[in-house]
């Protein structure tokens, strides 16, 4: 009896597939006693689009751009990921200067959507003036990209050996001019975010993760630094450019939202000093080496450190000019469980501002998975197989 | 007889459908929702809507289909955004509407006008425990817990200046206050007032109970067309309302249209930038603000007041 | 622990002109390397067709209607482009450029987003559809 009356006085709060806190579709099922959360399941699995089947069909140059798709907001990592990936099967050597650029990028991208990250974060801390000035401030980044690559999103700088661009000295100056800006202006911010009380309350000592928490939950990227873990592919294992211009890893120790924000733009001062680094003494040399069209059989991983954490890529081939198999882990995947684990506990106000302190990006982390293992493991699944296990669910669920 | 009672009511009709009151009233609350919306994106760096865009929205959402959900009461769902509306344009009867005199007063209307301004509040509240939708539900709560936080420390701040006029009728406040910057002397009543009257439109940092990013629209999820334009307008008309109180109370007073415009405005300069300044609060954190803080500041007010009163007579 | 740190950027604004430009009427001059409307030189060209086989959004088609007389159609679907840049890459003897002003490609007109680069007299059999013969087309 007692248990059931328990059972009645909870209540679920859906949130998600399509919810005003999700830009994306994911589903939390949020139990809650009054405001305070008791438990939460997470559902992913709505923006699956096929990707990892889809460059099984299609070249080498052709994945290139399939993978920079992924996500709209690393697009150039992803695809220095594959480069990186590809180049070690081919036994390639890309140039010295063309692997400067891509860390360039890479730090441009970065800045990108740290910025990118404050804004989102504080609109859902509900601080809307601190996210239109800090939208407006990316505009800056977004025109040097532009400048530099001659596309604001996807900018496309990877090609399958090297870089598509050269960087002269009118655009170096623009970029330093710009970073002056964003320096100044990101002290200004970092100022902001952890002095201002009013900000302060929504996010001081909410979804506090300890380091042996963030260990156990394998937590990556920015979430995991921000609870002291020193976890950062450009330190830990440097890849391209990163071996000449090593970075710097920045840690805090809180743990909590705040430490979340003030990892974010610390890192951005460590970018910012890369890309001047990078623009004093870039080498010279050339931008590309020649790529055979059909990669050597073999398979390889490559990890590399993106906005969000840990990007993990396998790369198989089988000799030909189409890829056998590639598979993508992304930094958010790695980050979800612990969302789930940190709202217990919390009121449902901080859910979303818990949710949002992973960063998190929901269409890049859908993959296939196989959770049904009733009628035995498969490993593969034919066409007719998944599409008749696809009937077969919907009319159980609707049975 | 018929004839002369309605030509002795045509005044009254007019007050109560046209001007101050009625189609006026509607269209100033519109010209302030313009202006806060406005004010808040240029402090902001952004150009912010056109200066129709509020009556645009009021008229699409007027010719827009009403859904009533299932499972809600249909007259009440019908009815609560009516009483709404009602209740706050009966409240600017009482007040100093573009500085005239109120329309009618009575002794203690101050009491009335800000009670009618909580059946707004009210309305909102049982408009989200009607329906059965999550976030209405939730929505609800958190409206009538912010409702009962600052209607104290409103309250309280507002009968500063009654207190010193020693009166509780509004047209005897208005004309001791005509003149008397009462900001001076009672500031923390002013501050309190101010910060009181955001919660009470919840607007920014007391919009929990309709924090988009968390309950969609709260109590307000399930309203669409009709009773949303209604809502809406009703939220314009508090503003108003609000905003003519305190100023009529500790700015010297509103005794003509300019004055009335010059003084208004310029508060609600000040709510919208402490809008842009501050950070949404949590329902716990809006409670304990109001309890912790707010009543402590305006009964400290009191005090001061009533000692100052008692030593100066 | 301050309250309102943001003050100085908002009373800068009050007095100051919105940042957000109303873009059809303010128009910023664009980037050298701004990557738009895609443009064939066919004079070099030995219709090898990487530039087809490379692009990932299908959007070239190289018709090859007779590869001595290098007599070839470049079939180009703007709609499609992700505006990569990959086929002026791929291409080695450097036939196709990107421009820099020609990038406002919205158009209510379905022909708009099929443009086909060539001899202007090849260029109308196709689009008339009269059969030619031993055509090649590469995708």
């Amino acid at each position: 009896m007692m248990e059931k009356k328990i059972m009645d006085e909870t209540f679920t709060v859906p949130i998600g597939p399509q919810h005003p806190a999700l830009k994306e579709p994911s589903h939390f099922r949020i139990t809650v006693d009054g405001e305070i959360v008791t438990n939460a399941v997470v559902r992913l699995g709505y923006a699956h689009r096929g990707i990892e089947k889809a460059v099984e069909g299609r070249n080498w140059i052709q994945n290139l751009y399939m993978l920079e798709r992924i996500c709209g907001i690393c697009s150039h990592i992803h695809a220095t990921a594959y480069c990186l990936g590809v180049e070690q099967l081919a036994g390639v050597e890309v140039p010295p200067r063309a692997q400067a650029i891509r860390v360039l990028t890479a730090e441009l991208e970065r800045i990108h959507s740290h910025f990118l990250w404050v804004g989102v974060a504080a609109h859902e801390a509900g601080f809307d003036t601190l996210f239109m000035y800090i939208w407006r401030d990316r505009e800056t980044v977004m025109d040097l990209l532009e400048t530099l690559s001659g596309n604001r999103v996807n900018y496309s700088v990877n090609i399958l050996g090297g870089v598509k661009f050269d960087i002269n000295e009118e655009q170096a100056d623009a970029i330093r001019k710009g970073l002056d800006y964003l320096e100044e202006r990101t002290n200004h911010y970092l100022d902001v975010v952890s002095n201002d009380a009013m900000f302060l309350q929504r996010t001081s000592g909410i979804g506090v993760m300890t380091r042996n928490q963030a260990e156990v939950l394998g937590t990556v990227g920015p979430t995991a630094r921000a609870s002291n873990v020193a976890r950062d592919v450009r330190v830990e294992a440097p890849y391209g450019a990163y071996f000449d211009y090593p970075a710097n890893i920045v840690l805090e120790e809180r743990g909590d939202l705040t430490a979340r924000f003030v990892v974010r733009i610390k890192e951005l001062f460590e970018s910012y000093r890369l890309i001047r680094l990078i623009l004093d003494t870039l080498p010279s040399g050339d931008l590309e080496t020649r790529m055979p069209r059909r990669i050597k059989e073999g398979e390889t991983v490559c990890r590399v450190e993106a906005p969000r954490g840990e990007l993990f890529y396998f790369i198989k081939s089988n000799g030909t000019d189409m890829p056998e198999r590639i598979k993508i882990r992304t930094p958010t995947i790695c980050n979800m469980t612990s969302v789930v684990k940190l709202v217990i506990g919390h009121q449902l106000a901080d859910v979303p501002m818990i949710l949002v302190g992973i960063d998190p990006c929901f269409s890049c982390n859908d993959r296939m998975v196989i959770l049904d293992r009733s009628d035995g493991y498969k490993q593969q699944w034919t066409w007719e197989a998944l599409r008749q296990h696809g009937i077969d669910y919907y009319h159980e669920q609707h049975s | 007889m018929g004839s002369t009672t309605i030509m002795n009511n045509i005044p009254n009709l007019v007050a109560l459908l046209i001007f101050p009151a009625g189609l006026f009233l509607l269209l100033c609350g519109l010209f302030y929702e313009w202006a806060d919306r406005k004010l808040l994106a240029q402090l902001q760096n952004r150009i912010g809507p056109r200066w129709f865009q509020p009556l645009a929205d009021i008229i699409k959402l007027l010719a827009k289909e009403e859904v009533i959900p299932d499972g809600v009461n249909p007259t009440l769902f019908i009815g609560l955004p009516i009483i709404a509306l009602a209740g706050g344009l009966t409240a600017a009867l009482y007040v100093p509407i573009v500085g005239l005199l109120p329309s009618y007063g009575l002794p203690g209307d101050l009491i009335i006008t800000i009670y009618l301004l909580s059946l707004l509040t009210l309305c909102l509240g049982l408009a989200g425990s009607n329906t059965l939708d999550r976030f209405s539900l939730v929505g609800a709560t958190r409206t009538l817990t912010q409702l009962f936080s600052y209607e104290a420390p409103f309250m309280l701040a507002l009968l500063g200046p009654a207190f010193v006029a020693r009166s509780w009728q509004i047209s005897v406040i208005t004309t001791f206050t005509n003149n008397r910057w009462l900001i001076l002397s009672q500031p923390l009543g002013f501050l309190v007032a101010v910060i009181a009257l955001m919660g009470k439109l919840e607007l920014p940092p007391f919009d929990a109970p309709e924090a988009e990013t968390e309950i969609v629209a709260g109590a307000l999820t399930e309203y669409s067309g009709r009773g949303l334009a209604l809502f809406r307008l009703g939220k314009g008309v508090a503003l108003v309302i609000g905003l003519t109180l305190i100023a009529s109370f500790y700015l010297g007073g509103v005794t003509n249209p300019f004055l009335f415009f010059v003084k208004t405005l310029t508060l609600l300069l000040v709510v919208v930038a402490l809008q842009a300044l501050l950070t949404r609060l949590r329902i716990d954190q809006t409670v304990g603000l109001w309890w912790r803080y707010g009543t402590l500041l305006v009964l400290a007010q009191w005090l001061v007041t009533i000692v100052w009163h008692g030593v100066a007579t | 622990m301050k309250i309102g740190i943001m003050i100085s950027d908002i009373s800068n604004s009050l007095f100051r002109r919105p940042i957000t430009e109303l873009y059809p009427f303010e128009r910023r001059e664009t980037p050298e390397s701004l990557r738009g409307m895609l443009h064939w030189n066919s004079e070099n060209c030995t219709g090898c067709g990487l530039c087809a086989k490379d692009c990932p959004a299908n959007a070239i088609d190289l018709i090859v209607l007779d590869k001595k007389a290098k007599r070839f159609v470049l079939s180009y679907h703007p709609d499609r482009c992700t505006f990569c840049a990959q086929c002026v890459h791929s291409c080695r003897q450097g036939c196709l450029e990107m421009s820099n002003e020609e990038w406002e490609l919205a158009s209510l007109d379905k022909d708009q987003f099929h443009v086909l680069y060539g001899v202007k007299e090849d260029v109308e059999n196709i689009l008339a559809g009269s059969p030619l013969p031993d055509v090649d087309r590469i995708e």
